[in-house]
């Protein structure tokens, strides 16, 4: 073992720490750190934040490590510190509507729970779900069911962090309600591990809808998509999710259904409500669903969804004002010749109607300098156009030497004020993934 | 300013010395009453030059005592910031001044089959600024969420006078969430000076019922098996027995039979055609759980009677007491019944009369403890049953406030629910915002223990 892993194993236990070889699936944008370590109680945690303030090591925080090429890349990474063996379902109450879970504990083991008693979490975060509870907070991103139930900041009722100088803070609590002081769970949530490491997480679930149905409308171009699916939002009921989906050249669509543009609407709802939902949205539509899927199978597209980052190299969600959707689609030609056609499946789009916002997946490329330059450039550029117009673009994956160049996170604005202080407040020692979440 | 907008002379004071809460009264220095954000920035800028305390205030409908200011401080208000400043139907979106009333965004709304979600009791009179201070809820966050749900973007002014843009839908940037740490702060960041909020589409349908029971037990398990149906109610509302013969003795009797200990008030919105098989389904729990008589309403006119004695509660409070205090603590809905049971013995063994009208569906209670104010006796065993329900609610796995806030009246419960770490870091976040400590100061924050060896 290296010294650093010597020290931490000393510390905690020879069982809770590896590196070298082992270590490199840890890389964080890239860069491989020299220990992983898994603590089993927040005790641990605070002891390696202080063994690591000491000696001037930045620690990562982290679940299953999905997440770890996402985002800025920070700029040490010493240490990987993984929720992997906190994953106890600590309290469910289905009558309360909540459950309460180690951060390391992932989204199928709470579906699992849950759903004997009809009550799901009713989010759909990328990334699938292996994806650890914890993560899915600290990284704070939603999927296409946000538009009926809100993201994660919506949804989380409390949580236990360990702050960067080894305080364990309660937030938040178990129940919808509460106005006890600040909300500092706004704070963690999207935090990236700047703040302090989840430990434990408290969301509220929903009551399973007795019908879970989705429609398909297949588009001849991009262009009629998009303005369908913008239509298809402007319906006065509440849908769980309207999304546009465009595959890659290269596919075959079978995974996403179709070679040619979709628009899937889910609705969740009771039976004869989901009757109803179905004829007001393809009245709207001004044609009936190419395909109607009832129950496994609706799940199953919207699963198909959230799988649609796996395999890409770049990741990219931009956004604009969900009427200037078309327009940020359009938008998207600037960035088609960024992948090699003859190789992997091109570029997929995600649009999420109601929100505006737009993922672009791109799978295929040369990687070589002269395309990390030339990419650079268009990302800069784009991100210039969205932000004048209010909008603003995120590069959520990709090669660590391009996401360096371009920044992963655009002009946050007047309010970066106060985002050097919000760290030091509670990270005083700036050893949580320095440089990830800032510029 | 103009002389108009200053106001400091002790007779127009009066109205500024307490807000909804009137057990604390204090008069503040003056009262500024800037119209838009380059005002109020300025107003700051000078405030902070000086290094006068600052209060912001909305309506003063708050029941925490937020928007108390001493005689040090100088209150901005937002009486003059009523302007809508954009209504954006294609995205379901409004930007409006923090001074503009919850309810008249909602009717701004209604041409285009929108309206705003919170709805806290005070609507007519409540601002959207203490909305946001306060993260404010009401009777049908149980299915909507709360204020800071439908928040997008702030535009807010600093103790120091700077103009800051928190959030905006539409962009989603990365960094720390900002806007969501501001929501709910009463005043201790900055003054909210310009909101942006997400509308929803008005419900197809609205279907309601009312159901009385004889014990206040049954209903609270009626409330449970509701919820453990697999329905998710609009509004889930009770009222107790204390509170209905109140309410039938004033003049907003609602018809609610003043021989039974609970009435419950359930309500769906949706899609119409899938209401009638919820308000069966609802129906069907009421009377198992022992409910004596279930109505429902076939019209909406019905439907505003039916909710008549639960929206009036509090304005009928006056037939059984002199004077109330209102409690707000939230507790986890399967301890409904034992929390209940146990602010009943509370009462009881401070001899006081306590009401309860509250949102059963999410838990969230309103214990109205009835008092005389002339009586010095009569206050300290309020105190002490405050005290001890909030304990209670605590034990129970919940917290001291859910939607009023914690003020001045709570900040010394605070430790029931955080640790001194909690709180700690709590002080160090607002000192991001406000570095001097200027804004609202003395609110929601227990003061810090004292340092080991530096007290003389």
């Amino acid at each position: 073992m290296n010294p650093l892993a010597g020290l931490l194993s000393g510390r905690l236990s020879e069982a809770q720490v590896v590196d070298g070889l082992e270590a490199e699936r840890w890389a964080v944008c890239g860069r491989v750190p020299q220990a992983v370590v898994f603590p089993e109680s927040e005790a641990q945690v605070a002891e390696i934040f202080s063994v690591s303030s000491e000696e001037g090591w930045s620690c990562v925080p982290g679940g299953r490590g999905s997440w770890l090429n996402g985002g800025q890349p920070p700029r040490g990474v010493d240490v990987v510190v993984s929720a992997e063996r906190m994953n106890n379902v600590t309290a469910y109450e289905p009558a309360d509507l909540f459950i309460e879970a180690q951060a390391g504990a992932d989204l199928e083991a709470m579906e699992r729970r849950t759903s004997e008693c009809r009550q799901w979490l009713a989010l759909d975060p990328p990334g699938g779900e292996r994806g650890t509870l914890g993560a899915m907070l600290a990284v704070g991103t939603a999927g296409p069911l946000q538009a009926g139930f809100g993201s994660p900041r919506d949804q989380v009722l409390g949580a236990t962090l360990v702050t960067g100088d080894g305080r364990v803070l309660g937030l938040g609590g178990r129940v919808v309600k509460n106005v006890a002081g600040f909300d500092l769970l706004k704070l963690i949530t999207g935090s990236w591990g700047t703040l302090g490491m989840i430990t434990s997480v408290t969301m509220r679930l929903h009551p399973v809808a007795a019908m879970d149905r989705s429609l398909l409308f297949k588009s001849d171009d991009v262009a009629s998509g998009v303005a369908l699916a913008c239509r298809l939002a402007q319906t006065p009921l509440q849908l769980a999710a309207v999304e546009l989906l465009v595959p890659g050249d290269g596919e075959s669509g079978a995974s996403a259904g179709a070679s040619s543009p979709l628009v899937a609407v889910r609705i969740l709802e009771s039976v004869d409500a989901a009757d109803e939902a179905e004829r007001v949205v393809s009245e709207r539509a001004g044609m009936p669903p190419f395909q109607r899927l009832d129950e496994e199978k609706s799940a199953a597209i919207f699963a198909n969804v959230r799988a649609m980052e796996d395999g890409a190299e770049l990741v990219l969600r931009l956004s604009l004002l969900p009427s200037r959707l078309p327009e940020l689609v359009e938008m998207t030609s600037r960035l088609s010749g960024l992948h090699d056609p003859r190789a992997g499946w091109g570029m997929r789009l995600a649009a999420h109607a109601y929100t505006g916002v737009l993922r672009v997946m791109i799978a295929g490329m040369d990687r070589s300098d002269e395309w990390v330059d030339r990419a650079a450039s268009v990302l800069v550029d784009l991100r210039r156009s969205l932000e004048a117009e209010g909008g603003s673009l995120v590069v959520s994956q990709g090669p660590p030497e391009l996401v360096g160049a371009v920044g992963a996170w655009g002009e946050s604005g007047s309010s970066a004020l106060f985002s050097a202080g919000i760290q030091a407040a509670l990270d005083p020692a700036s050893i949580l993934a320095p440089g990830r979440l800032a510029q | 300013m103009g002389d108009a907008w200053v106001i400091a002379a002790a007779d127009r004071l009066l109205a500024y010395e307490s807000d909804g809460l009137t057990a604390y009264r204090r008069t503040p220095r003056a009262v500024v009453l800037p119209k838009n954000t380059d005002e109020v920035s300025r107003v700051m800028g000078i405030l902070s030059q000086e290094g006068v305390t600052v209060v912001p205030r909305g309506a003063g409908t708050g029941l925490s005592g937020g928007a108390l200011a001493d005689g040090d401080a100088v209150v901005v208000g937002t009486a003059r910031m009523t302007d809508m400043l954009k209504l954006d139907p294609e995205n379901r979106l409004a930007r409006v001044q923090p001074g503009m009333i919850n309810a008249n965004l909602t009717a701004v709304a209604e041409p285009y089959g929108l309206y705003y979600a919170p709805d806290p009791s005070s609507q007519s009179a409540c601002t959207l600024g203490g909305n946001v201070a306060e993260n404010s809820g009401g009777p049908h966050c149980l299915k909507y969420g709360v204020t800071s749900r439908y928040v997008t973007g702030l535009t807010v002014v600093t103790y120091g006078g700077s103009i800051v843009e928190l959030g905006g839908f539409g962009r989603e940037p990365g960094g720390y969430d900002l806007l969501g740490v501001f929501v709910g702060s009463e005043g201790c960041f900055g003054i909210a000076t310009e909101i942006e909020v997400r509308l929803l589409p008005r419900p197809e349908g609205v279907s309601t019922l009312l159901a009385i029971f004889d014990r206040l037990s049954d209903a609270g398990s009626a409330v449970t098996e509701i919820m453990a149906e697999g329905l998710l109610p609009a509004a889930l509302e009770i009222i107790d027995g204390a509170t209905i013969r109140a309410v039938e003795a004033s003049v907003f009797a609602a018809g609610y039979p003043t021989d039974a200990e609970a009435a419950l008030v359930v309500e769906f919105d949706g899609i119409e055609a899938g209401l009638a098989a919820d308000v069966e389904r609802a129906v069907i729990q009421c009377r198992e759980a022992g409910a004596r008589e279930v109505r429902t309403a076939a019209s909406a006119e019905e439907r505003l009677a039916l909710w008549r004695g639960r929206k009036k509660a509090f304005g009928a409070m006056g037939q059984i007491g002199n004077d109330l205090m209102v409690q707000d603590g939230t507790v986890p809905r399967s301890k409904l019944t034992e929390v209940l049971r146990r602010i009943g013995e509370i009462g009881a063994r401070h001899e006081l009369l306590i009401a309860n009208v509250f949102h059963a569906g999410d838990g969230n209670l309103h214990p109205n403890i009835l008092f005389d104010r002339s009586d010095a006796e009569d206050l300290s065993r309020v105190e002490l049953a405050s005290t001890e329900i909030m304990a209670v609610c605590v034990e129970a796995g919940g917290t001291i406030t859910g939607e009023h806030g914690v003020g001045v009246d709570k900040r010394r419960y605070m430790s029931l629910v955080h640790s001194p770490d909690d709180l700690d870091a709590m002080r160090r976040i607002k000192a991001v915002f406000d570095p001097l400590g200027r804004m609202n100061p003395g609110k929601v924050l227990p003061d810090p223990p004292a340092v080991a060896g530096a007290a003389s």
